[in-house]
């Protein structure tokens, strides 16, 4: 406003700050300040990706113990070698491909993982993670939980349906065998962690 | 005037998403109920098994219950215990429809909708797995498939799975349904 009998002829403008931001002077400003969410949010998606590479390592090296489970006794007959291996079971067999393909998926969801953390309000990521990540929890405890079923017997038979326990002649097969269903479950637990996390990060705040 | 427009304005982009929100959570109530039904039916289906053949020697049981093994005990309780879980969860389901917008509630009912799909497709795939060593045996380990001999007995466990995996498939959709009731603005 010019007024007459001002010594100074400058005319107030009041800053706009919009200029200065279209102008690309303005200092930008840190994300905690203006968007506190996207601090938190981050954070947990630095978990979901910690978690999901210990899920992946528990799958492969469950996957992998089972698949080198082969044991062959000492002694033979003539006509019989006694060997066992995962190939006999075919719930094993299931074991090994269910395992190998959760750690194959976890392997290929790190970028999408990675991409939840560098944008922490992107949606269809997350989304996508948490259906796919279920899918995997219901494959991983579905090979964990039949495996644990196969491995129970062969520790302890059954006496109604006349199953023996093959564990007492194959030592080492069992071993091997019950440390993968072990591992199995603890990729379970972890990609539920992850699942968890996954819509605790949903929330739009 | 401006005032009133504007909030007039807030309210109608509001409407549809608040609108899809309450069909999600409808749909997810109806979900709820059909699995309830489907792990129900399972555990009953398994528990009232009972099989005796009409011949017996003095030394052998021929009689076929659920009890006889571990593994279909825990098929039992992991959907009874599922069955329960979802008749508790059906109020905050109902709760869902009527304040689309609560948040942690939601959160709370994801985590346990996932711990409950972890125990029941544990059950299931465990008895799965004894199902099929009863219908074919495994020549290597000696064991000899049992369903010849018990024909309704088998039946009726391969049967009750058919509810189980039907509520891991249910359960799934329940998830991705709150994620997806979650994430909308």
């Amino acid at each position: 406003m010019m007024r007459s009998g001002d010594h100074s002829t400058t005319i107030e403008v009041p800053p706009m700050e919009s200029d200065a931001v279209v102008k690309g002077k303005a200092p930008l400003l840190p994300a905690s300040n203006a968007r506190p969410a996207a601090g938190w949010k981050r954070g947990v998606a630095i978990f979901d990706f910690v978690f999901r590479i210990s899920a992946m390592v528990a799958a492969l090296a469950a996957a992998a113990a089972m698949g080198t489970s082969d044991q062959t006794l000492p002694f033979f007959t003539q006509f019989f070698q006694f060997e066992a291996s995962y190939d006999d079971l075919p719930t094993f067999q299931f074991f090994v491909i269910a395992m190998a393909i959760v750690a194959g998926y976890l392997l290929l969801s790190l970028p999408f993982s990675i991409a939840t953390i560098v944008r922490p309000f992107a949606v269809c990521p997350r989304m996508l993670l948490l259906f796919l990540d279920t899918v995997a929890l219901t494959l991983t405890t579905a090979a964990g939980a039949s495996g644990a079923a196969i491995v129970y017997l062969a520790h302890n038979g059954n006496q109604g349906a006349n199953w023996l326990p093959i564990c007492q002649q194959f030592g080492d097969f069992c071993q091997k065998v019950s440390g993968a269903v072990v591992a199995s479950f603890i990729a379970a637990f972890l990609i539920l962690l992850v699942v968890s996390l996954s819509a605790m990060a949903l929330r739009r705040v | 005037m401006k005032g009133s427009a504007a909030v007039e304005l807030a309210e109608a982009t509001r409407a549809p998403s608040a609108g899809i929100n309450r069909g999600i959570s409808i749909l997810d109530l109806i979900l709820r109920i059909v699995a309830l039904v489907c792990t129900l039916g399972s555990a009953i289906a398994m528990g009232t098994t009972n099989e005796t053949l009409p011949f017996f020697t003095q030394f052998i049981r021929f009689r076929a219950e659920y009890n006889d093994l571990p593994t279909f005990t825990f098929f039992v309780a992991a959907n009874a215990v599922v069955s329960g879980y979802l008749l508790l969860s059906l109020p905050i389901s109902i709760f869902h429809i009527m304040r689309s917008g609560a948040q942690n509630s939601r959160i709370l009912l994801i985590i346990l909708d996932t711990s409950m799909l972890a125990l029941l497709t544990a059950g299931a795939s465990a008895s799965a797995a004894i199902v099929y060593l009863a219908h074919n045996g495994n020549a290597k380990a000696n064991w000899l498939s049992i369903c010849q001999q018990f024909n309704s007995f088998c039946e009726r466990i391969s049967g009750s799975l058919i509810g189980s995996f039907g509520a891991v498939t249910v359960f799934i959709l329940l998830i991705l349904l709150s994620g997806m009731a979650l994430s909308r603005r």
